[in-house]
Order: C-alpha cells, then sequence, then structure tokens
C-alpha cells in the first residue's frame, strides 16, 4: 500500500503539469498515404480510414507511407515532407481545450498549392487528397490527439 | 566479406537498428531490382523490401558468416519476391480481367501510341516471366537485372554452376517462344536497344 | 546451320554472359564474322535481356527509398513495444500489487479527486463549437471541393487539376 500512494504522490504534481501545459499546444496525428484502383490491399493501419472514407470516395487499395505524431505548439510553424517533391506545413493557431484550429500549407517547389485553415476537435478528421502520384492518388489526413 | 561489413553485421546481430539502416542504405536498391525484376510491380516491390529487412533483421543471427552476405540476402529476397508473386499472380490479372485493359479507356487516348505499345510489351513480359518455374525465374533476374556471375548464382541458389547454366538456358529458351512475336532478328530492325522500332513506331 | 555452329552454339550463352575462358572466346568470335545465324541468335538474347532489365531500371531511378526505411523502422519497432512494456512493468514491481484488489477503491478516488481539481484549478473558458470546419481554403494551382460527411465526422478536401478537369468535360 505505502508504495502504491508514493507512486501517486508522484504522479499528482505530474498531472497538474501537464493539465497546464496541455493549454497552448496540441498533438495531431499525420498520416500520408497513396489511394488507388490497382489491387485491394489496406495497410492493416489503414483499415478505419477506409471506411470514414466511403461515403465520399472508395478505392480498393490504400498504403500508407507516412505517419507522424508532431506536437503544434501556438503560432510555431512545423514542416514535414508529404510526399516526393512536396512539403506540408502546420501552424496551431488557436487552441482551447477540445478544440484546435490549425493552419495548413502544402507547398511544391516553393509554391503553396493549398492554403487552408482548419479547425480539429475530438474524433475529427481532416483529409486532403486528389494530388496524382504513381497509379493512385495522394491523400494526407490529420487529426488531433486531446 | 570487407571488414566494414563484418562489422555492420556483427552490430545488426546485436540489435543496432542503426546497423541494419546502414544495410539497407548499401542494398536498397538491389534488394528492390530483384524485387521488381520478378513481380514487375512497384508497390509490391516495395513491400517485398520492407518485408525482407524486417525478415533480415530477425533472422540475421542465424547468419554465420559461412557465405558470403549478400547471397544470403539475395536469396531471402528472391524466395519473398516470388512468394508475392505467387500470392499477386491471379489478383492482378483478375483486376486486369474486369477492367477489360490494362488502362481505362478513356485514358487510353491521352497516351502516345509508343507508351501504350511499351505498357503491352511490359505485360507480355510479365506474363512470360510468370510462367516459368521459380527457379528458372530466379536464374533468369539474378542474371540480366542484377549481373551476378555464374558462382555467383551458385551461390545465391545453394546449386552448382552446371545448374545455373542449366536454369538459364531454359528459361531464355522459354521467354524467347513466349515472346517470339516481339524478340527476334526479323523484327529488330532498330536494334536490340530500341525493340519498340519493330513496331514501325515512330 | 553448319557443323561448328553446333560446336560454337553451346558456347554462345556463355559468351553472352562473359564467362568464357580466352580460348573460347576467339573461337567464337571469329565463327561470329562469317555465321549469320549465329549472330541473330545473340541479338534475340541481348533484345531479351532489354526487355527484362530496362522496366527495372527505369523503376528504380524513379524510386524514393527513406520513404521506405520510414515504414521497416515502424514496423520492427512496433515488434519490439510488447517486450519493452513486459520489461517496464517487471522494473516498477507493479504485477504483484496487482493481486490485492484493495488498491482499486483508493486508484478510482485518487482518480477522482486528479481529475475535479485540474477543472478547479485551470477555470472552464467558454468553447467554440465543436463542429469542425474549413475556415478558409486558396489554392494557385488546384480546383477545390469540399466534402463533409457528419455520420463519419470527415471532412475531405479534394483537389483537382486543371488538366483532369477539362479531360472530363471533352
Amino acid at each position: 500500500m505505502k508504495r502504491i500512494f508514493l507512486i501517486l504522490l508522484f504522479v499528482f504534481p505530474l498531472s497538474l503539469l501537464s493539465a497546464s501545459l496541455s493549454y497552448g499546444q496540441v498533438q495531431v496525428r499525420l498520416r500520408v498515404f497513396e489511394a488507388s484502383n490497382v489491387g485491394t490491399r489496406i495497410d492493416s493501419s489503414l483499415k478505419d480510414m477506409r471506411d470514414q472514407f466511403k461515403p465520399l470516395v472508395d478505392f480498393s487499395s490504400y498504403r500508407l507511407l507516412k505517419e507522424e505524431t508532431p506536437t503544434l505548439y501556438l503560432n510555431q510553424s512545423v514542416s514535414s515532407p508529404a510526399h516526393p517533391g512536396r512539403k506540408i506545413e502546420l501552424t496551431l493557431i488557436r487552441q482551447h481545450k477540445n478544440v484546435a484550429d490549425v493552419r495548413v500549407k502544402i507547398q511544391r517547389e516553393e509554391i503553396d498549392v493549398l492554403n487552408t485553415q482548419v479547425r480539429l476537435s475530438p474524433g475529427r478528421t481532416i483529409s486532403i487528397g486528389g494530388p496524382k502520384h504513381g497509379e493512385g492518388v495522394i491523400i494526407i489526413t490529420l487529426s488531433a490527439q486531446f | 566479406m570487407n571488414h566494414e561489413e563484418t562489422q555492420l553485421i556483427s552490430r545488426c546481430q546485436q540489435g543496432d537498428q542503426e546497423a541494419l539502416k546502414e544495410i539497407f542504405d548499401r542494398y536498397q536498391k538491389k534488394v528492390y531490382r530483384i524485387a521488381y525484376g520478378v513481380v514487375r510491380h512497384r508497390e509490391e516491390a516495395l513491400d517485398i523490401v520492407q518485408e525482407v529487412f524486417v525478415k533480415l533483421f530477425r533472422s540475421i543471427k542465424n547468419f554465420k558468416g559461412r557465405s558470403h552476405f549478400y547471397t544470403y540476402l539475395y536469396r531471402m529476397v528472391m524466395n519473398t519476391a516470388i512468394d508475392h508473386a505467387r500470392k499477386m499472380g491471379k489478383q492482378f490479372i483478375s483486376s486486369l480481367d474486369e477492367e477489360g485493359s490494362f488502362e481505362p479507356s478513356e485514358e487510353a487516348g491521352k497516351w502516345p501510341e509508343r507508351i501504350l505499345l511499351q505498357k503491352e510489351l511490359e505485360e507480355k513480359v510479365k506474363s512470360a516471366m510468370e510462367k516459368l518455374p521459380a527457379e528458372q525465374r530466379a536464374a533468369l533476374i539474378f542474371r540480366e537485372v542484377e549481373g551476378l556471375s555464374y558462382q555467383e548464382m551458385a551461390d545465391a541458389m545453394e546449386c552448382s554452376i552446371g545448374t545455373v547454366m542449366s536454369r538459364l538456358h531454359y528459361a531464355r529458351k522459354r521467354m524467347q517462344e513466349l515472346l517470339k512475336d516481339y524478340v527476334g532478328p526479323q523484327g529488330q530492325s532498330g536494334g536490340p536497344s530500341n525493340p519498340l522500332k519493330e513496331e514501325g513506331v515512330r | 546451320m553448319t557443323d561448328s555452329c553446333s560446336s560454337v552454339s553451346k558456347l554462345l550463352e556463355k559468351y553472352f554472359d562473359r564467362e568464357v575462358t580466352d580460348k573460347e572466346r576467339l573461337l567464337v568470335e571469329s565463327h561470329l564474322q562469317s555465321c549469320l545465324t549465329c549472330r541473330d541468335t545473340l541479338m534475340s538474347m541481348e533484345g531479351l535481356r532489354t526487355f527484362i532489365k530496362a522496366p527495372v531500371e527505369e523503376a528504380v531511378q524513379q524510386e524514393d527509398f527513406p520513404w521506405v526505411w520510414q515504414k521497416i523502422d515502424r514496423e520492427i519497432r512496433s515488434q519490439e513495444k510488447g517486450s519493452w512494456w513486459q520489461s517496464l512493468r517487471s522494473w516498477m514491481g507493479l504485477s504483484p500489487l496487482f493481486k490485492k484488489k484493495v488498491w482499486i477503491p483508493a486508484v478510482a478516488t485518487i482518480a477522482t479527486l486528479l481529475f475535479i481539481s485540474t477543472q478547479v484549478i485551470f477555470k472552464k473558458i467558454p468553447s467554440y463549437s465543436e463542429r469542425s470546419v474549413v475556415e478558409y481554403i486558396e489554392s494557385e494551382t488546384y480546383n477545390i471541393m469540399v466534402y463533409e460527411s457528419e455520420k463519419t465526422k470527415t471532412t475531405m478536401i479534394w483537389l483537382f487539376d486543371e488538366e483532369d478537369q477539362e479531360s472530363s468535360r471533352s
């Protein structure tokens, strides 16, 4: 019993600290994958995405190219290559509890091919798709982990 | 096997992922070439490369250094690639059947005739390769794609040089029969480096 | 095909693969100067090699391997995750403690107190609407459509190439 209370005594201030730090930052999940109608292979980590997309687009094959979970801090941009030749830049604009406004820019050779600001909330996924890649298209998904 | 590679392998055997990354950097293209040579499909070839290096990391403890490392690796690639080819062969062909062609018809108008013929030829080569027994296909890929010597092929395939030559001979003979409309001196007015000229495409 | 062809033809493949001895090479090369059949056979082998090799080389040139490494790295790490958790558990020595059921109400009480205290300490601010929206969107190179599905809580921004649109109209 003594050990349990010692552990909890340690955990309590940490939880206060993490609660304070959770304002002004949000961790996001960024996935880049290729969707096509060649074959029927779906990467196991993407099966949930296929069900989400079904009302909107329906490909037979989904292949994960990249996955990252960066933490965004207020007004600080984070860049990552999205797929060959393209770069995605994320900036946390505003954050309250479980709502985060994120600016998303996709650049190709220094040109902004997309500039958008989206609002992320629990369970909501933003997807950006369409650019051709190989025999299919690239789809980028963004969601927040509150 | 040089000293540097021996050290890399030893580090990898102890679970050092950085060492695996270095091995990956050295061999990624060779592994991809063999994989693509067998399956002739980009995404499957990438899957094979991924599977091979994950397998390698798990099984490299079993590598005792009695053979060259590359023969150990090439054997792994070839076995994995042929397994994939067997699994995907019917699936890929049936999806082509469903579409009716290798390209949607509304797209065909956008493609130059030369590209369409190249794609047709590529499909014929792929289909012909699938008809070869696994050992003959392996011999052909090792020789024609990767340029291994007979001795290197014998090491990788764990057989004699005579067997290597025999497999190569029958593989080439079968491929020539299956591709006789494309390969052969009667069609090659432009020379072997540009086979499409035989089709009269300018 | 002449008699010398039948003896040289056995060496042709070896010659093509550059596996002949110097003596064999001279024999083949002098025969090739006068034999069209054997020259044609060599050309066929060369043609076959090109058909098999050229698409592979093209594919290798176009490939971007750092992507592949990321997937390999992730796969290896996910396979190792299970063992890390087990060693962490044994390090903390928690496993015997789970056998004592008295910790359940104690932890539940503490967790509830923690939750309430963090809510009180960090004052609630009126929240935005939780419905995700696209606040603005612009593109210099694509036409854009935005789709929303409330059922799956998905917002899809689809980018169309201008040439895709022209070809679908024509």
